[in-house]
């Protein structure tokens, strides 16, 4: 979401260097009061890594996560294995490095299933009120009376398990706290001057809610992106663990899931994906936490 | 072979009026047995309910066979000895079996147990249980006086009585299950529950444990000794092996993961034993789809086998404890056939016989795509081969793709449906070839929507024809040439690819007598088994 | 009387949820593939035709799909949830025996982590930028960052296996051991600890987060600045007048998570072989014991339902000014 945000930046043309502390560029104060926080630097820096892992990673390290390498359970350190090897004898290094690559696409994708159905839900339910509000709420309070994980398996068992359907049971299941803060925060918004201004000059719905409202209205849908996507990686490593997953794509909750078995023998190929995934949860937080602190106005006046 | 003779003569016209249970001492007996003392037992399966008359699996049977007594009972080595029958008499075609019931057993609510009981028993097993097969052949049982049934077949059935000496045909009291009820749903089956065995049932917790308390009234000067067995339901697998480590439970049966048996096996408290599995006969396997898809091609099907290195799986993913198995029939039966194809590991032939197939490799090496379904549980024998063969076979241009199951019945219905290439599986032999092999070959067999029935759709009328002979034989020798030549011919026609027999052990506390070791394990009665030495 | 017709509503509009979940739960699980059938047949080994069709017919499964959600609709709101393909027992009786093991659990993670978290949280406040408050903040994230079922088994292999041994390794009491009520108690409570330790590390994150930032919020607030202006020490300012308000959020949040606090707990339950809920419904999931499945589902919906309900006449009660239904 940030990303979005910041491409236009360096295109725009400070003409009058003098003039610009009065208007810095929100993105940029926030910018700042990030780059304060040294935890959420650390965080971005921790995400900038796995992102390249995942990138780089299979080129730098060009292997079949999937071959069978060397005998069965070695430890960590075994004949150049840095990680060891699994039940079946696959390098774990190799599954971390591929692994990662399904794991970051199931958050980010099931995050932002979970970000569009809040906020589409949000928005309208906030901005249109009346019956439309009523029925919205009343959907979204149903899909919060039902337990997320055992819905989760329900829809899992029944399409079967991959990475598709895995990213839509998810988002299915965790859309209704972003929802409740994007009525809330339609709902304030709405009152506000500027919008009355906007809807006095005709301008149409669509147009107040998606360009005047809710670039408003991003600040902390923002930060709840950025824990959706945390929540995202430990519900698929939840469902991997309950061996809800598709084994033919190498993935840290597969890795979890399948070695679990295994434990008592070879403790490190649980240890190595669960510490990959708790980094990059970690990572993933710090930066919301950090966006949450900058982008907090009542914190950036101290 | 010689084991099943004696089985088939000796224990067909015993008419021993030995106490019962005196020829159950192990040769080697040292002491006395010693009465008292509580065994915990681990299990990982929660029972739906305890009358394996009407359900089929171990976590019935075994405490079933508990609480429930039989007609006979079985030892390590095939022999069939007296139980509630004190003796039996077979007529000379082979189509009357009538058995003396002993005086003075009883139910456990203190009602004699009667030749009515056993007729309805009978009965009532029959229209229940899902092995048609095992009492297939009983027409009726007659009663002609309260201590006599006599079983009237359709043809000699060369595997009753051992079908008799287990939880496949427990005693069941006719004044409490009689009542009209559906026996498969009466509440009895779990509250309340009158058995007729050495152990009455306590307590049962679903997710928790069961109770079962010695049976002081049980008429037998020999056990039982125990005071008290509890079976100890914990989910995880590594926590149900620590619980042996740590001492809180003492037996542990029906290990098949070979991790676990290496652990445990190096623990000094502990001793392990492989007895007690002989009449199951598990045979992990790789099913194909003979009609439908590449696998409908017998080169096909023979190519996969010899790609496959049976003792990588063997020796690195069961850590050498399982068999190898090379046909339908486990090495271990009297009717086992070693002399057949085997399909030793072999990449050459493999790709030669794909070649000739007509499949060759496109521009990315591989010349077809394969979709390997397993069983959601015992990774070790499924998964884990599963997972295997997308490295294994693509080495011959094979690209497999393993399909996950969430739970049992997506699998079941998956290949039950035919909508399957190939797909890992266990299969029980269950002691006699009748009752556990000839499901999985015989052409009236193919059943859509059954489980464990002719998935495959296997279908070859000389197999049939043997199959049909070897299931009336009565006489031993000719029964092992027929079974010989449908093994032969059956690994030729390779509808399945035979890898190896499940691991199957007893993990035992050191100061355990008498540890359950008859072919039938935990699901034959353990009235036998003590502490020499209560463990603490 | 404008309260009662509300709370009417309130009602009304919790039986209307109800109905929903059980036709959306019903649907969903009669579309997945496989039935009882086939788990019966499974179990036992193998099955004729005939046994998987009586099967299907004992169970009303050979009936057109709309007649058998009618059905089950029908005799849910009379109360009767069904029998339990896999036990034949009635649902009902089936979730009571394990309902209070997974609130044993459930609720004292839940206790713990408020009032560990919530302390933590107001005393992060005081100094939001103060070492504590990092160490705060980072214990959160800690907490929030580990998959909860990682960190059972890490604990469980850690702690409760040899040669460490500290802690049982399955199960919520020792059933060998005989003695007293007392005993028990201990028994049970020495069993717990794993599992609420495991369980609570997300509650208390979420906790300490949502507390130190309630209290930042409230900290700024125009009467806080009023009671420090009248010269108030800073423990009584904190202590006496923001903690009330401060948290608000916390004990409003509580009540409503039930549903959130089932799904760590089917987790849970699970690495710990609790003998609650969580490990039900999954292995119902198993066993395709649709009316057991079908049974929690609706039982959890039910408590969260009557939970939302009692918040919002407690709501009312306290504050007469809120209107309509409608929480944020």
């Amino acid at each position: 979401m940030t990303d979005q945000v910041e491409p236009s930046a360096p295109a725009a043309p400070k003409l009058e260097p003098d003039f610009v502390p009065e208007v810095e560029k929100p993105w940029l104060q926030t910018w700042r009061m990030f780059a304060k926080n040294r935890a959420a630097l650390f965080g971005l820096v921790l995400l900038s890594v796995i992102v390249g892992m995942a990138v780089l990673g299979p080129t730098l390290y060009p292997a079949d996560p999937y071959d069978i390498v060397w005998a069965p359970q070695s430890p960590p350190g075994t004949e150049g294995f840095i990680l060891g090897t699994d039940y079946l004898g696959r390098d774990l290094l190799a599954g971390i490095i591929y692994g990662s690559r399904a794991t970051l696409i199931v958050g980010a994708a099931a995050a932002l299933i979970t970000i569009v159905i809040g906020i589409l839900v949000g928005a309208l339910a906030g901005y249109y009120r009346g019956w439309v509000e009523e029925l919205l709420m009343r959907i979204t309070e149903f899909f919060q009376v039902l337990p997320p994980l055992l819905l989760a398996m329900v829809l899992v068992l029944l399409f079967s398990p991959t990475l598709v359907t895995i990213s839509i049971a998810i988002g299915v299941v965790s859309w209704t706290a972003t929802a409740r803060l994007a009525r809330a925060e339609f709902l304030r918004i709405r009152e506000l001057e500027y919008v009355k201004g906007a809807r006095s000059i005709g301008a149409r719905n669509s147009r107040i809610i998606w360009l005047v409202i809710l670039p408003n209205a991003a600040p902390p849908l923002i930060v709840s992106a950025a824990f959706a996507v945390g929540i995202a990686i430990l519900f698929e490593a939840g469902l991997s663990f309950l061996e809800l997953n598709d084994p033919n794509i190498m993935s840290w909750g597969y890795m979890i899931g399948s070695n679990r078995p295994y434990v008592l023998e070879s403790w490190w190929a649980v240890t190595f994906p669960g510490i990959a995934i708790f980094l990059t949860v970690l990572a993933v937080s710090l930066i919301g936490d950090g966006l949450n602190d900058a982008l907090n106005p009542r914190l950036r006046q101290r | 072979m010689v084991k099943f003779k004696k089985l088939a003569t000796v224990a067909l016209t015993a008419t021993v009026g030995a106490m019962f249970g005196a020829t159950m001492q192990p040769q080697t007996a040292q002491a006395a047995p010693k009465a008292g003392g509580t065994l915990v037992w681990v299990s990982s399966q929660v029972p739906r309910h305890f009358n394996p008359a009407v359900q089929s699996g171990v976590a019935t049977m075994a405490p079933g066979a508990q609480l429930f007594g039989f007609l006979v009972r079985a030892d390590e080595n095939w022999n069939i000895h007296p139980y509630l029958a004190e003796s039996w008499t077979v007529s000379d075609d082979g189509l009357t079996v009538a058995f003396k019931l002993r005086k003075g057993a009883k139910f456990h609510d203190g009602q004699e147990i009667t030749s009515a009981d056993v007729a309805f028993s009978v009965a009532t097993q029959q229209a229940n249980h899902p092995f048609k097969t095992s009492l297939g052949a009983v027409e009726r049982v007659e009663t002609p006086d309260p201590m006599t049934a006599v079983f009237k077949l359709k043809q000699p059935h060369p595997a009753l009585l051992l079908a008799l000496s287990t939880a496949l045909a427990p005693i069941i009291p006719k004044h409490v299950y009689g009542d009209g009820q559906d026996v498969k749903k009466h509440p009895r089956n779990v509250k309340d529950l009158v058995g007729s065995g050495p152990f009455l049932l306590k307590e049962y917790k679903k997710a928790q444990h069961v109770i079962m308390l010695k049976n002081p009234n049980f008429n037998s000067s020999d056990g039982p000794y125990l005071d008290r067995i509890i079976i100890k339901i914990i989910r995880d697998a590594s926590a149900r092996v620590i619980a042996m480590e740590k001492k809180e439970a003492q037996i542990f049966p029906y290990m098949v993961d070979s991790k676990d048996i290496r652990r445990l096996s190096k623990s000094k408290h502990i001793k392990i034993t492989d007895k007690g599995y002989a009449a199951i006969g598990p045979v992990t396997w790789l099913a194909f789809n003979t009609k439908d898809g590449p696998t409908a091609d017998v080169r096909v099907r023979q190519a996969i086998a010899y790609a496959i290195d049976r003792n990588f799986i063997i020796n690195a993913l069961h850590g050498g404890l399982s068999k190898p198995a090379t046909g339908p029939i486990a090495p271990g039966s009297p009717f086992y056939n070693g002399d057949v194809e085997t399909y030793d590991f072999d990449l050459d032939k493999a790709k030669a016989l794909l070649d000739e197939a007509g499949l060759k490799p496109g521009s990315d090496g591989m010349r077809f795509k394969l979709e390997v379904d397993h069983i959601p549980a015992v990774p070790e024998q499924q998964k884990a081969i599963a997972e295997y063969l997308r490295p294994a076979l693509k080495k011959v241009g094979i690209a497999v793709r393993v399909r996950n199951a969430p739970d049992f019945p997506t699998w079941a219905k998956r290949i039950s449906g035919h909508q399957f290439q190939a797909s890992m599986d266990i299969v029980f032999n269950w002691g006699d070839p009748v009752i556990g092999v000839h499901r999985t070959y015989l052409c009236n067999n193919i059943k859509k929507g059954v489980i464990w029935s002719n998935t495959q759709q296997y279908c070859n009328p000389k197999v049939d024809s043997i199959l049909e002979m070897a299931g009336k034989e009565t006489d031993m020798a000719k029964r092992v040439n027929l079974y010989g030549e449908f093994q032969r011919i059956v690994a030729d026609d390779l509808p399945l690819y035979w890898i190896n027999i499940m691991p199957q052990r007893t993990a035992y506390h050191m100061d355990l007598g008498n540890p359950p070791t008859s072919v039938w394990g935990v699901i034959s009665p353990m009235d036998q088994t003590y502490w020499k030495k209560q463990p603490k | 009387m404008q309260f009662l017709n509300s709370i009417g509503q309130r009602v009304l509009f919790g039986l209307v949820l109800l109905l929903a979940v059980l036709v959306l739960n019903f649907t969903l699980i009669h579309m997945a593939p496989g039935d009882p059938a086939d788990v019966i047949a499974g179990e036992m080994g193998g099955a004729t035709e005939e046994m998987m069709a009586s099967i299907r017919k004992a169970y009303g499964l050979d009936r057109p799909f709309h007649e058998q959600l009618f059905s089950y609709v029908g005799k849910v709101f009379q109360g009767d949830l069904g029998y339990s393909y896999y036990f034949d027992q009635p649902v009902t009786e089936l979730i009571f025996e394990r309902l209070s093991a997974t609130l044993l659990l459930v609720l004292t993670s839940l206790f713990l982590a408020i009032f560990l978290g919530t302390f933590l949280g107001v005393f992060a406040s005081q100094n939001p930028n103060g070492m504590l408050s990092h160490f705060v903040t980072l214990l959160a994230l800690l907490g929030y960052s580990l998959p909860v079922f990682w960190t059972g088994i890490m604990l469980l292999i850690l702690l409760a296996a040899p040669p460490v041994d500290l802690f049982p390794i399955a199960g919520m009491y020792d059933v060998t051991k005989d003695g007293g009520t007392f005993d028990y108690i201990l028994d049970v409570l020495h069993h717990l600890i794993l599992p609420v330790v495991t369980l609570s590390t997300i509650y208390l994150a979420f906790y300490s987060r949502l507390s130190r930032a309630s209290m930042l919020d409230v900290l700024g607030a125009d009467y806080i600045r009023t009671a420090r202006a009248k010269g108030l020490s800073e423990r009584v300012v904190v202590y006496k007048h923001a903690l009330r308000n401060g948290v608000l959020p916390v004990v409003t949040f509580a009540g409503l998570q039930f549903s959130q606090l089932f799904s760590g707990a089917v987790l849970v339950e699970t690495v710990f072989s609790w003998p609650g809920l969580g490990t039900l419904a999954f292995d119902s999931i198993g066993r395709r014991d649709t009316p057991m499945l079908l049974g929690i589902l609706f039982f959890s919906a039910l408590i969260v339902i009557v939970a939302n309900i009692l918040t919002d006449i407690s709501y009312r009660l306290i504050d007469p000014r809120i209107k309509t239904g409608m929480k944020t």
